[in-house]
């Protein structure tokens, strides 16, 4: 055999994609009576799937909280099987899950896609580049003119979901051991950050969730502000919002 | 490619869970290596870490998934995260492992055996000399632990690292518990093995534990270095001299102290073995 041929049939007999004919495996691979080839190259595929999802529990701790280990595991082998990783860090195997949870949704938890969502994105966060946040002062010097067309540049260690159920509190719930409530149908906006080396997320009223997201498409001030307009007095929500980014480290810069 | 044995003397692998005991303790360890993958991430905190700790020690930088013996191209997003890593960390050493891990595309997150045959030699050897034109410096290799091996092999594992290492110019890592593993799965004398591999090719040695599955030893990296891989360490030193190792610890992951011990004990053996180090003499 050649080396690609052998490759791809240890692949083959590993990710149990196609089952492999034992007079297959006999003709690769050496064993003995005592330990046959079959039983050694199982070895390598019972390792294979435990490492994969095992990568995906550290990711989503409280998906598996939420779904017990056995579910979880379950769960998780029909995913691979779909989304093989494909990239070398094994940690960013989990990052289809949410898409894969919406595609087959659970009747009875239609929330459990927006919570590996969430899980996702504080993964994301942490692992996001580094970017010193900006103070107010930034915005100082500019006259009225200037203040309408300058753009808020966004940290890359801020993600802004919108989910279609309430996640954030389900996650709490979980994070504490408590048992987790019914599923909250949203929509529901989550902010999710990284503050120095530690990971936050919070809720978000849904103007400012799309403000933010504005900004970060490359909105212009007054766009972003224009966003708080459903609000009795859009003004003074608008600068309450602007002044909590800064103050969360949300904002890197301005451009122009 | 060669390069001179340096003398980092006894690491121990730094690991998320002791990150911030490491930080705060600084305990008497000489060096460190870092699982290359792990600090890729352009932020976050392993990166913080590293940064920290490289200040403090040297740093090994020790890959798991550049799989050189894939027939996979070696993804150039892959060397460029790389290339720009060992930039950024200037580490002492770069390992990774002799074994493939990808097919078309697909991370098995595997170090997957290769048969021994002239192909795969040539193959291997090409990218290596990939690798290291690259990164413009010398790339170790460690011997896996193998659990089969295969019909076509037409050579053993140390003959084929030995010549790996003459034609490509690597370094090895000698991981001495992957020895003993593979030496019982196959039935194999682990001397004759430390006996075919060229002195002057070991950059560094690894220690770990394994666990004992009944038909097959499994190197499992979740206690402490047994006595037979210990053993099996002391003829090391006598056929390869004063190498540095490095004790590996990464399931079932003890207190930092622990794994500071093994790395005290592995130098304690090589003081018996080998006399006291220079180093120590001199301080």
């Amino acid at each position: 055999m050649t080396l690609a041929e052998t490759q791809a049939l240890f692949h083959q007999a590993i990710t149990g994609a196609e089952p492999v004919a034992a007079d297959r495996i006999d003709a690769c691979f050496a064993g003995t009576p005592e330990h046959p080839a079959a039983d050694r190259v199982a070895i390598y595929a019972n390792m294979y799937l435990w490492r994969l999802v095992e990568a995906l529990r550290q990711t989503f701790p409280n998906l598996v909280r939420l779904l017990g280990d056995q579910t979880f595991a379950g769960l998780a082998e029909d995913y691979l099987r779909r989304h093989p990783s494909e990239h070398h860090d094994v940690g960013r195997v989990g990052r289809r899950l949410a898409a894969f949870l919406r595609e087959h949704p659970d009747p009875e938890r239609p929330d459990l896609a927006d919570l590996a969502e969430l899980e996702w994105a504080r993964q994301e966060v942490f692992f996001a580049p580094p970017a010193p946040p900006a103070g107010a002062g930034i915005l100082a010097g500019l006259d009225a003119g200037g203040l309408s067309r300058v753009r808020l540049l966004v940290s890359p260690a801020l993600r802004v979901l919108v989910l279609d159920h309430a996640a954030a509190p389900l996650w709490r719930q979980l994070e504490d051991g408590e048992p987790p409530g019914p599923s909250m149908p949203g929509p529901a906006a989550v902010a999710v950050w990284r503050s120095g080396l530690e990971v936050f997320h919070a809720s978000l009223p849904l103007d400012e969730a799309a403000a933010l997201a504005g900004a970060r498409s490359g909105d212009s001030l007054a766009t972003t502000c224009d966003s708080f307009g459903g609000r009795a007095d859009p003004a003074t929500a608008a600068h309450a919002a602007l002044s909590s980014w800064f103050q969360e480290g949300w904002l890197v810069g301005v451009g122009r | 490619m060669t390069s001179s044995r340096l003398d980092l003397g006894h690491g121990i692998g730094l690991r998320t869970t002791h990150f911030a005991q490491f930080m705060a303790e600084r305990p008497p360890v000489d060096w460190v290596e870092a699982v290359t993958e792990n600090f890729m991430a352009p932020g976050g905190r392993p990166v913080s870490v590293l940064e920290k700790v490289r200040a403090e020690v040297p740093v090994v930088l020790h890959g798991v998934s550049l799989a050189i013996g894939s027939v996979d191209p070696i993804p150039e997003r892959y060397l460029a995260e790389l290339a720009a890593l060992v930039e950024r960390v200037e580490p002492a050493l770069v390992s990774d492992h002799l074994c493939w891990g990808t097919h078309r595309g697909q991370y098995l997150h595997d170090l997957l055996p290769l048969p021994y045959t002239e192909e795969a030699l040539a193959h291997v050897a090409s990218r290596v000399g990939q690798v290291q034109e690259r990164l413009g410096r010398q790339l170790l290799l460690e011997n896996p632990s193998s659990y089969v091996a295969f019909k076509d092999s037409t050579m053993t594992e140390w003959e084929f690292l030995a010549e790996l290492a003459r034609r490509s110019g690597c370094g090895i890592l000698l991981d001495v518990n992957n020895v003993y593993v593979s030496a019982r799965n196959f039935g194999f004398d682990p001397t004759q093995y430390l006996r075919g591999i060229p002195v002057d090719r070991v950059g560094y040695f690894h220690l770990a534990g394994h666990a004992d599955k009944g038909k097959y030893l499994l190197d499992s990296h979740d206690h402490a270095v047994p006595a037979p891989v210990w053993a099996l360490y002391r003829e090391a030193l006598r056929r390869f001299g004063r190498v540095p190792s490095l004790v590996e610890w990464d399931d079932a992951i003890p207190p930092l102290a622990e794994v500071v011990a093994e790395s005290r004990r592995a130098a304690a053996v090589e003081a018996e073995v080998l006399g006291p180090s220079s180093r120590r003499l001199a301080s």
